[in-house]
């Protein structure tokens, strides 16, 4: 201290004396630490050296089995099998270059790559992680390398889960497909919900289902203590008592129960690769139910979920991901299309309740009408004369519904059909919904800074023009035709069971609204209305001049529409020429939306099928096919009884 | 008669204090030797890159060190408004464009560094509580409203950095800021006072303050056969870890606990777990008490400091160099539970190594400026 000039006087003195406190302290904590190392390196130093020499515990992750996938009568429409991959260890893998050859020669992987991949990882990873080199086995394979691993040290077979989706590509985008866990869902999760901790390699949904319901299909991943020797080979998977350590066994993830039907899936899917004139159908069909449950679920083209659990090839990817008809595409969901004729039994109700016409009203309809000094094609050259509202629908007349338009005005025609969900997300539980367009004259100056022009009454009136819609929004607007006004928010998951199959949750139809009812606006369609227009509909099918008489069932009726959706606008003479001539991509899309029975449906099924020209022979025959395997399975005896009749 | 007066100014390294570089310097090389054998398994190099990049920091901390040694501490005095509010401006910039590792906010990333202002604001508070209680004369001890002001400079980083969530940094705050108040003593029936409502407080926290995870470490501290989610499995193997180095330890680079990767975060907070392993009591008393003597050294240049700024400044930073090496030195060997506290200096981490540094530098500032001329 002599060597400091004496801060006694100094305004620190206040503080003198305290200082002896913080020597003491300090001494004290270090006393503390001291004691507790003579504990633990001296007295228990001996025993503990021999728990890290001889004892060594592991801690090793059981990844849970994801829960499965059940159809409504509980078939299994995704499931989990065991697959096997082999690995080498580099710690334990003394002649590497010998095991690398022996293995190369099993699997047909270059030995070169498979000593890089090791060497690889060893640097990357360290030297106790083993190295996987080919995941899923076939079953020689396993066979073969199960005779040269006594040879070779390191080399090990591991079993594993494997995602399966026995339908392969049939609801690949609803199902969805797993992967391994980004590095960037690793955080985004762990951040997101503080009771899971995602890891590198954990496997998880990346989309549909899959992804939506992650949370309840993952499971725990269970933990196990696995004793390693000296050279840390494994010596035992028994849980070792000592240390007070316990063991969780992985427990399986919720299995789901959904409201879809295997075997109308199935007919769904087939009815979409059917191989006539046009071909397999590149597009989408949604079946539902009356209540909202979705019963079948197609998107073509498709893709093999089954090659994302094996861990897709880069060739795959691409061959996906570039593919003009985007098969990872969802769709019924993600895709908007022109509604046009299917939109018509919409206007239809319009014109009737706001009595533009009655049921008897007889309209001439020719050719062509001229508006303003536009002239409106009709798709038939002749017209189709002096028709009512029914005849209409059958005949799918044009100039009947430009007239209807230009005196509803297209804010009338937005008020009915958003009231059927048309420009509105259904709120189906997926990712990525698009919610179509539904305009009216305000959304144009929103969006154009333009009055509407009268002109666009009539365009719009056919479901061209600005109107967008998706597969799903028509299912259930038809739905909502069929039954009279009652749309209701469609779903998939009816159930979710634990693995020991407890209740955990279940899920009931929900009515969005009935438009039979008057709404807080006063606003509703008369149910005679709906009579109406669903005798148009059904006579769409069932009549003499329907657009889609070819595609009866005898023994029941169905009702529907025909559509067609404008890939490009033609000129006039090109209006007639034949579309099946033109290249793919400027051919119409073809729809087809119908329900059975026509007086009140079980069942309503949209189609559409991209570039296919025309929804009567590109949508109504799927719609049929699917429609008649619906009845074959739950009402066989209607079928039949008419069958012998005629 | 002049002549006889005449004081030979004193050079460079004459003020320097050297044997409190020396313990630093002791400390580094020890923390290199460790951190290298973390980094290093036994047959292959990897995780190579940290060791270099926490030698660039530790020049850069020297760099710093020397810087902060010359420039008067006044200087610090004046600008400590100014270097809080910049840090506690960091700390809300965390909380909107923070990057996140393991599910907390903690870091800014800057390109070139990850900037962890959690650590830095622990400085700032140190010496704006320096400057604010230097200004004060507590003869008596510090009264209910002489705590206002301490409590407010403490509470807003306090709340920034528990809302991260970075907790263990949060109660350091809280522990550095108490250690400065107690040392320049308070009021008996406030000490009693805040005694007793803390052991209120404590099941109010445990109930509705804590994460489901903080109070399974906690849960699992106490007892760590429990254990759900192998919470205690850390905890477990750290203790093998040291105990099994007994008296003169496995040798370097031949900790099998720690070689075989047994001990998570082996190169950051579990640092001591490797050293106690590998070097034994022997290499973990020496590290301590070279700890102990930096801490004695510390305690004497803030009792010689020439003014009450200079004592708090080297008595705040002196308590968070002391609570982090406890606290993490009390995990490793099972005496607290587990909280992400680094060991300064000898953990891997470019924040913590910088702001060790740079408290360190303040220290030795103080000390280079003990003389009157």
């Amino acid at each position: 201290m002599s060597k400091y000039i004496s801060n006694t006087d100094s305004e620190a003195k206040e503080y003198r004396g305290r200082f002896k406190f913080l020597y003491f302290c300090v001494m004290l904590a270090s006393f503390t630490i001291l004691t507790r190392l003579w504990y633990l390196q001296i007295i228990q130093g001996h025993e503990l050296r021999d728990y890290s020499e001889k004892n060594r515990v592991k801690e090793t992750k059981i990844d849970a089995p994801r829960g499965f996938f059940l159809d409504r009568n509980g078939e299994i429409l995704v499931q989990n099998l065991p697959g096997f991959s082999v690995t080498i260890s580099p710690q334990y893998s003394t002649k590497l270059e010998e095991t690398a050859k022996a293995v190369s020669e099993v699997l047909n992987i270059p030995a070169d790559s498979i000593i890089k991949s090791v060497k690889v990882s060893k640097y990357k990873n360290g030297p106790f992680r083993p190295v996987p080199i080919k995941e899923n086995l076939d079953l020689t394979e396993v066979f073969k390398l199960k005779l040269i691993r006594m040879n070779h040290p390191g080399l090990n077979i591991q079993q594993n889960i494997l995602r399966n989706y026995p339908l392969k590509e049939n609801g690949a985008q609803l199902f969805g497909y797993v992967g391994e866990i980004s590095k960037n869902q690793i955080q985004l999760l762990n951040t997101k919900f503080s009771d899971t901790q995602f890891e590198q390699g954990d496997i998880i949904g990346k989309s549909g289902l899959e992804e939506v319901w992650e949370r309840k299909v993952h499971g725990e991943p269970g933990i196990t203590f696995v004793e390693v020797d000296a050279r840390g080979r494994e010596a035992t998977t028994d849980t070792p008592s000592f240390l007070g350590l316990k063991a969780y066994k992985a427990k399986p993830g919720n299995n789901l129960v959904l409201t879809i039907d295997k075997d109308i899936q199935i007919a769904a899917y087939q009815a979409m690769q059917r191989d006539d004139k046009i071909g397999p159908r590149i597009g989408s069909l949604v079946a539902i139910k009356n209540n909202g449950e979705i019963l079948a679920w197609v998107n073509s083209p498709s893709f093999d979920p089954n090659e994302f659990s094996k861990g897709i090839s880069n060739e795959i990817w691409e061959k996906l991901i570039n593919d003009p008809f985007k098969p990872l595409r969802n769709k019924i969901i993600q895709d908007h299309y022109a509604p046009g004729s299917t939109f018509k039994p919409l206007i239809a109700l319009a014109a009737l309740q706001e009595k533009v016409i009655t049921p008897s009203t007889i309209v001439f309809a020719p050719g062509f009408i001229k508006f303003g000094r536009r002239l409106y094609h009709d798709h038939s050259k002749q017209g189709h004369g002096n028709i009512n509202v029914i005849q209409a629908i059958e005949r799918s007349s044009n100039v009947f519904f430009y007239k209807m338009g230009i005196s509803l005005g297209i804010d009338k025609m937005f008020q009915y059909a958003s009231a059927f969900g048309i420009g509105n997300k259904t709120e189906i539980n997926l990712f990525n919904e698009v919610p179509g367009l539904m305009p009216n004259s305000e959304w144009k100056k929103r969006q154009y800074g333009e009055e509407w022009q009268p002109g666009e009454n009539l365009s719009n009136a056919i479901g061209q023009g600005f109107v967008l819609t998706t597969p799903l929004q028509m299912a259930l607007a038809f739905n909502a035709i069929g039954t009279d006004g009652k749309l209701f928010k469609p779903f998939i998951v009816k159930k979710i069971m634990d693995h020991k199959e407890n209740m955990i949750s279940e899920y009931s139809p929900h009515l969005v609204r009935d438009i039979s009812l008057p709404d807080e606006n006063g606003f509703f369609i008369d149910k005679k209305n709906f009579k109406v227009v669903k005798e148009g509909m059904r006579l769409v099918v069932n009549g003499e001049r329907g657009t889609a008489r070819w595609y009866q069932i005898p023994g029941v009726e169905i009702a529907g529409k025909t559509g067609t959706a404008q890939v490009r606008s033609f000129s006039a003479e090109q209006i007639y020429d034949k579309c099946h001539e033109r290249p793919i991509e400027e051919r119409h899309h073809g729809w087809f939306v119908g329900f059975a029975p026509a007086d009140y449906p079980e069942i309503t099924v949209a189609v559409l099928a991209e570039h296919a020209c025309a929804g009567s022979s590109g949508g109504a025959p799927i719609v049929k096919d699917v429609i008649k395997a619906y009845f074959e399975k739950y009402h066989p005896e209607k079928l039949k009884e008419k069958k012998k009749k005629t | 008669m002049s002549t006889n007066l005449k004081v030979k100014e004193r050079s460079f390294f004459q003020r320097l204090d050297l044997n409190f570089v020396f313990v630093i310097l002791a400390l580094n090389v020890i923390g290199l030797i460790n951190l290298y054998s973390a980094t290093h398994s036994l047959n292959v190099t990897y995780n190579e890159r940290l060791f270099f990049q926490q030698l660039v920091w530790l020049f850069g901390g020297w760099f710093l060190f020397f810087l902060i040694t010359l420039v008067d501490y006044e200087f610090w005095k004046r600008f400590s408004i100014f270097f809080y509010f910049v840090n506690i401006f960091l700390l809300i910039a965390v909380m909107a464009f923070g990057t996140s590792v393991y599910g907390s906010q903690r870091w800014l990333d800057l390109g070139f560094f990850r900037l962890q202002p959690s650590e830095t604001v622990k400085l700032a508070v140190i010496l704006m509580m320096a400057k604010h209680l230097s200004e004060k004369s507590a003869g008596r001890g510090l009264g209910y409203k002489d705590l206002v002001f301490p409590a407010l400079i403490t509470g807003v980083p306090f709340i920034l950095t528990v809302k991260q969530p970075d907790l263990g940094t949060a109660l350091l705050m809280t522990f550095i800021s108490s250690s400065m108040i107690l040392f320049v003593r308070i009021k008996k029936s406030i000490l009693i006072l805040v005694t007793i409502l803390t052991l209120f407080a404590t099941p109010i926290a445990w109930n509705f303050g804590l994460k489901e995870y903080q109070r399974n470490r906690v849960l699992t501290f106490l007892s760590p056969g429990r254990d759900p989610r192998g919470t205690g499995y850390n905890s477990i193997q750290s203790k093998i870890a040291v105990g099994s180095g007994r008296i003169l330890g496995k040798g370097f680079r031949k900790g099998t606990q720690s070689q075989l990767e047994f001990i998570p975060e082996r190169h950051s907070d579990f640092i001591f777990s490797v050293l106690s392993e590998e070097h034994g009591f022997i290499g973990s008393v020496t590290t301590l008490s070279l700890f102990l003597i930096l801490f004695i050294m510390s305690i004497n240049i803030a009792s010689s400091a020439k003014d009450k700024f200079g004592t708090l400044m080297v008595v705040g930073i002196t308590s968070a160099i002391f609570w982090h090496m406890f606290i993490n030195i009390g995990m490793v060997i099972g005496l607290l539970p587990i909280v992400g506290v680094p060991l300064p200096l000898l953990s891997y981490g470019g924040s913590s190594m910088l702001t060790t540094m740079l408290g360190l530098g303040l220290i030795s500032a103080v000390a280079y400026r003990r003389y009157l001329f």
